[in-house]
């Protein structure tokens, strides 16, 4: 053992440097940190203000026979929603199944074929272009495609403009998550004797797997809620659907669309009841997406 | 310490007095292209059987451009190409009509970062074997058991091979990688810094690891550490801009180099 070497004085002429930040830069901190906070509270309140009168009104208005009876016709008394429930669940799982495959393939054209290329970036463009347009023009888009050469309003067409809607939504998360998974994991597979597609398929879509399967909740919860789209495609109607899905089927959106402006107190309730249970149903995917891709990335 | 000569014999005359060690791959002639940018200048070079060469020197003097010629790695990419030939085997690597997936499963490469798969340890090492082999459940366990005893994670992981890969500390990580590649019976395995994302310890242990592996694999890595090129190989190519500036056996390339560019690199003046 050495001696150590002793420690230097401690500087007691320093003049204190205290007081070096102007004053006007603290106020303009204290303006912003209160800003954000009214801004936050702004939106938190209208939030829950929306959320409690739906609970409220729609609470009041639940009842066994919104689940079991269907919608009543004009000034007939009672009645459900139980058409328009079972319709919306149709319409929205056939949209998401249509939109799944093909949203997730194109996704992964654009992340692992296309990236770099003047086609992928044109396309993602072009999807980017979609995501943002207007859902009525969709609805517009399927009557004229599909409505009008079949001649009668249907499920079909209801789901097709659905899975319009929803595919962009599918086609960019996709990309981006698979744009998240580090190139050496890619290379990793190519290295072991792996062709690009079993790369793909075994390593790449696992490692992104969370956040897709979250793009596609999201996607759901996004088209559970559309009401413009089916306005033109697959209607409304006050009765049970046959299996061909064909003329008009009962939906959640469009039901609340036109109980909501009706003139009958009970189509009203029902309404209310209605955007209620859309509400429940789409936190729910929201929730159950969120949790799903928290629990694969503490994993 | 004396800079006595050493002749290639005592270093490379590893198994048998008079089993004088076969060159694996050669290199002839390679130039490799970024684009525009001339990357590797017309590299000549041979890797023996069952022995470890280093790659050192300076970052961007091309080490890790030339290991990844050698699986034809860098073919992901559609603006990188080579030229010249690589032979192994009596063919030429570079052959465009060369079945890749057979190349890599020939030639095996472990990356500076560990990068398990998002499966189980276990799916971890079976992966390659169920891509090229079709074995039975029995068989495919037994290669899964001797890839990770192999790579010195047995121990470790024999309770828990249906967890997660990512699971894993960093050097477990790595050596599960190790694990994934040998469990293909390469012939070459080509190491990119393969310790410079570990701690001390780790290192110690893929190092020891690199040691033993040579008994059965030719060994080519590339590492930014002086040191640990001094210790684990036996012979040592010394790049620079591009070209391969010296190469020898390992004990000469530290203890007297004949190019002042080697001198001044494993002297610390550069790089």
């Amino acid at each position: 053992m050495h001696a150590e070497p002793p420690l230097p004085p401690i500087a007691s002429d320093v003049p204190s440097a205290w007081g070096r930040v102007r004053g006007s830069r603290r106020i303009a901190d204290k303006v912003l940190k209160a800003s954000a906070w009214i801004a936050t509270g702004i939106s938190v309140v209208v939030l829950f203000w929306i959320l409690g009168m739906l609970i409220i009104q729609g609470g009041s208005s639940l009842s066994w026979s919104v689940f079991t009876q269907a919608t009543p016709g004009p000034g007939s008394e009672g009645g459900g929603l139980a058409n328009a429930i079972v319709g919306s669940f149709v319409l929205t799982f056939l949209g998401i199944a249509v939109a799944t495959p093909i949203g997730v393939l194109a996704g992964t054209y654009l992340a692992e074929y296309g990236r770099g290329s003047k086609l992928a970036a044109l396309i993602g463009f072009l999807n980017d272009i979609l995501l943002s347009a207007p859902s009525i023009l969709i609805g517009l888009f399927v009557y004229t495609l599909v409505v009008q050469p079949m001649g009668t309003y249907s499920g079909w067409a209801g789901a097709i403009a659905l899975a319009i809607i929803a595919l962009p939504v599918i086609v960019r998360t996709t990309d981006d998550m698979l744009g998240l998974v580090p190139g050496t994991l890619r290379e990793a597979g190519v290295a072991l004797g792996a062709p690009t597609s079993m790369v793909t398929q075994r390593v790449t879509w696992r490692a992104a797997r969370a956040g897709i399967v979250t793009g596609i909740l999201l996607a759901l919860a996004r088209i559970a809620g559309e009401t413009a789209p089916l306005l033109f495609t697959a209607l409304n109607n006050n009765s049970w659907f046959g299996p061909q899905l064909i003329g008009g089927i009962p939906n959640l959106p469009v039901t609340i669309f036109q109980f909501a402006s009706a003139p009958y107190e009970n189509w009203r309730q029902l309404a209310w009841a209605g955007a209620l249970i859309i509400t429940a149903a789409i936190l729910l995917f929201s929730v159950t997406a969120r949790y799903a891709l928290g629990r694969d990335n503490a994993r | 310490m004396s800079a006595a000569p050493i002749t290639t014999q005592t270093t490379v005359g590893h198994a048998d007095a008079n089993d004088r060690a076969r060159v694996r791959m050669s290199v002839k002639n390679l130039d490799f292209y970024y684009g525009q940018f001339h990357g590797l200048k017309k590299i000549n070079l041979s890797f023996y059987d069952r022995q470890v060469t280093a790659l050192i020197g300076p970052s961007g003097c091309g080490k890790s451009t030339l290991l990844r010629t050698f699986n034809r790695i860098y073919s992901l990419y559609p603006e990188q190409r080579a030229e010249g030939e690589i032979i192994f085997d009596g063919r030429n690597i570079l052959d465009p009509r060369l079945d890749l997936n057979e190349l890599r499963a020939r030639i095996g490469m472990v990356f500076q970062k560990p990068t398990p798969f998002p499966m189980s340890i276990y799916d971890n090492v079976a992966f390659g074997l169920r891509l090229n082999e079709r074995l039975p459940k029995s068989e495919l366990d037994d290669r899964v058991e001797q890839a990770l005893r192999r790579s010195a994670l047995w121990t470790e992981v024999k309770d828990k091979l249906k967890q997660s890969g990512m699971g894993l500390s960093g050097g477990q990580q790595q050596r599960l990688c190790i694990a994934r590649t040998i469990a293909q019976k390469p012939e070459i395995i080509l190491f990119d810094e393969p310790t410079s994302a570990l701690d001390p310890i780790s290192t110690g242990k893929i190092e020891e690891l690199i040691e033993q592996l040579k008994s059965e694999f030719t060994i080519v890595i590339v590492t930014h550490n002086m040191q640990q090129a001094a210790r684990i190989s036996q012979f040592t190519t010394f790049m620079y801009l591009g070209e391969v500036i010296e190469f020898g056996p390992t004990p000469r390339i530290f203890m007297s180099p004949e190019q002042r560019q080697t001198q001044d690199y494993i002297t610390g003046r550069f790089g």
